[in-house]
């Protein structure tokens, strides 16, 4: 479960200071899929940031799985990303240098799992996003769509609780957007990971059962499926 | 994240910027090729004068002294001593106490010494050859039986072994002008021909009382033979002609007598001066099994000072590190250059690759893992630069020796430049640290890069 209690992020000193997040607060339960929506500058990537514990918010707690990330220290939030947090980004950062089978299993290397079980999970991962036949080709011989795959088999390869994607669809074409998006909702019931996809693209953030949208730093409003029904 | 895995992402990183990392790679293989050089050189120097000192000096020999001055060298800036009518003063105008007859009796005398032979001066004014009348100027020198000579012609005893009283050796430098002036046909007459040095016995001022007797005796003619100097010969059959072997150290350019007859010509020389039986030095052999370092110590009590085999090993060694050191100057002047290479290339990769890094921060890499993978490169590229540098070195270095060998005629078997595994292993891992050394900066800043701000970067 991640909990988000008045969450307050500002950037700058004295006048020039930001306010990107304001008092935010709510709640997302295991296994959801998520869209946080909101337009450019409204503060949606911060929000991102702050629950993954790439950013450090200014006050309040972000609490996932009964820890407030908070309070560790960074080598802590260095391990709980690399152990619970799975990244999908828009412009796919791939390693274009390195091969497909490298690129899933730098996780697993930063996880410290052994080099015998890397194999297996690469291979599961990758089984999962139909990349299997292009593993020992380089990241850069792939196609965009290709390259998206690649990146959410990093995502799930050390089996994260939680995945986040920055706009993972933005760079890809509709066709290929669609496939991205149904392998995300598949992997989401398939494995119960909580996804939660930055997004301000409305067809997509429809598709999850929960919608946090997000202005000038602060909630708007929670849509979430549960509500609807009751 | 484990140091095997960074390892092989630094080396795959590497891999994708071939161009980049030979060229910089090379920098470090210049100053590598010279640090190998310098080192193969110096071993090869070593091994050289190992060789020589080996084959030329009996190991067991050491050359004794009375006044240590002579070995540190402080002669020249001696101050005034105490008048000592043992001591002679040099052309420079310094007293130096000499070995008496005593004193070389009393180290004959030790347990521990084969035998001793004093520097004796052995002055002849003139020499002649067989029948022939022609006068030469003569050079005479004791025959060095710890030193092993070569001959051309005729053949000497083997080391250690004295060449008989009436016997001499004429080096290979006279024999053209012998053979010009008529007295032998060719090289080979030489040996078993008699040779002949006319001695002079240094005068001595007779008093007035001898010269009126003579006067009184004999009239003027008694007179001019008194004070007229006496002169003796020595006559010896050439039994070798000596040549310089590629392995001396220096060749010996006089007519070599046995040390009795030295001796025997130096005191007639000498007799009824303040020279007589007085000697700068001596060469003292140790009884095999006695550690001539040992003898010296020993001697040092007893307050004489000697030089071994050893001691001059090191003379020759500190000539050949100071060599040496100034060609590792100049290798190490080029690793310097090629740090900044390294510093330059890595900062340009840092900046290159903003997104990678912020993309494995981002999974969780801790920055220190990070700062390594960049100091992992940087340790491959130092590697790379160690083992190319140390190739092109041995590949010239073993083309070129043969040539140099002929070139400096070091004789058959000499090599200048040996390799020696283990320095250059030192030489390459050093390599390798200096290069973390030089990543050091550029993966701090990789390690220090904010996630975000890196991710953002399109």
């Amino acid at each position: 479960m991640i909990e988000i209690k008045s969450v307050t992020k500002t950037y700058g000193k004295k006048q020039g200071v930001f306010t990107a997040l304001d008092n935010v607060s709510f709640t997302i339960p295991d296994g959801a899929s998520v869209a946080i929506v909101g337009k450019s500058g409204s503060g949606k990537s911060t929000l991102m940031h702050v629950m993954s514990g790439l950013d450090r918010a200014d006050a309040g707690q972000v609490i996932i799985d009964g820890v407030d990330i908070l309070k560790l220290k960074n080598k802590a939030v260095d391990s709980f990303r690399s152990d619970k947090i799975g990244f999908i980004f828009q412009a796919f950062f791939v390693q274009a240098n390195e091969s497909t089978y490298d690129n899933v299993a730098l996780p697993l290397e930063i996880a410290n799992v052994s080099p015998r079980e890397r194999k297996s999970r690469v291979e599961e991962a990758l089984a999962k996003v139909e990349l299997s036949e292009k593993m020992k080709q380089k990241a850069r011989n792939l196609s965009g769509g290709q390259k998206q795959r690649l990146a959410i088999a990093r995502a799930i390869v050390n089996k994260p609780s939680i995945i986040f994607a920055d706009e993972p669809t933005g760079n890809l074409d509709s066709t290929t957007g669609e496939t991205i998006e149904n392998l995300l909702f598949g992997l989401n019931k398939q494995d119960g990971s909580t996804l939660i996809i930055v997004t301000h693209d409305k067809d997509l953030a429809d598709k999850c059962d929960i919608q946090i949208f997000i202005k000038d730093g602060r909630i708007e409003s929670i849509n979430s499926g549960e509500e609807v029904q009751s | 994240m484990k140091t095997i895995d960074i390892s092989r992402r630094a080396a795959r990183s590497l891999r994708s910027a071939k161009a980049r990392t030979l060229l910089t790679s090379l920098a470090i293989a210049v100053g590598a090729f010279t640090i190998t050089i310098s080192l193969a050189a110096g071993e090869g120097a070593r091994q050289y004068a190992d060789k020589l000192i080996g084959s030329n000096i009996n190991p067991q020999a050491l050359f004794v002294v009375k006044d240590e001055s002579i070995f540190n060298g402080s002669v020249q800036q001696a101050p005034i001593r105490e008048y000592n009518p043992d001591a002679t003063t040099t052309a420079a105008g310094v007293t130096i106490k000499r070995l008496t007859q005593a004193d070389i009796d009393t180290i004959s005398a030790r347990d521990d010494v084969e035998y001793i032979i004093p520097t004796y001066t052995p002055d002849a004014q003139f020499m002649q050859f067989g029948s022939s009348n022609t006068k030469f100027a003569a050079s005479v020198t004791t025959y060095d039986r710890s030193v092993l000579a070569e001959t051309s012609s005729g053949t000497l005893p083997s080391l250690g072994v004295e060449i008989k009283d009436d016997q001499a050796t004429v080096p290979g430098t006279f024999v053209d002008t012998l053979i010009e002036h008529g007295v032998v046909k060719n090289e080979a007459d030489l040996i078993g021909m008699s040779v002949s040095l006319t001695a002079t016995k240094a005068t001595a001022t007779p008093t007035s009382e001898a010269i009126t007797a003579a006067f009184a005796q004999g009239g003027q003619a008694a007179v001019e033979a008194l004070l007229r100097p006496e002169e003796k010969r020595f006559t010896f059959t050439v039994v070798g002609v000596t040549k310089k072997s590629s392995t001396a150290l220096s060749s010996v350019n006089a007519i070599q007598i046995s040390s009795n007859s030295a001796r025997e010509m130096t005191e007639f020389t000498t007799q009824g001066t303040a020279e007589y039986q007085k000697y700068l030095g001596a060469t003292v052999i140790a009884k095999q099994g006695v550690d001539p370092m040992a003898l010296k110590d020993s001697l040092k009590e007893s307050h004489f000072y000697a030089q071994t085999a050893k001691d001059l090993q090191g003379v020759v060694f500190t000539v050949v590190d100071t060599l040496q050191g100034i060609v590792l100057g100049f290798g190490v002047i080029a690793l310097i250059a090629s740090v900044f290479g390294i510093i330059n290339t890595q900062y340009i990769s840092v900046l290159e690759r903003t997104r990678e890094i912020g993309l494995m921060k981002a999974l969780g890499m801790r920055g220190r893992s990070v700062s390594r993978l960049f100091q992992f490169e940087a340790a491959w590229i130092g590697f790379l630069g160690g083992l190319i540098g140390v190739a092109i070195a041995v590949i010239a270095g073993l083309s070129l020796n043969p040539w140099i060998t002929e070139t400096l005629s070091l004789g058959e078997g000499n090599a200048i430049l040996i390799f020696v595994p283990i320095p250059i292993v030192i030489m390459v891992v050093a390599l390798i640290v200096i290069a973390m050394l030089a990543g050091w900066f550029p993966a701090r800043k990789a390690a220090k890069l904010d996630p975000i701000e890196a991710l953002r970067t399109e």
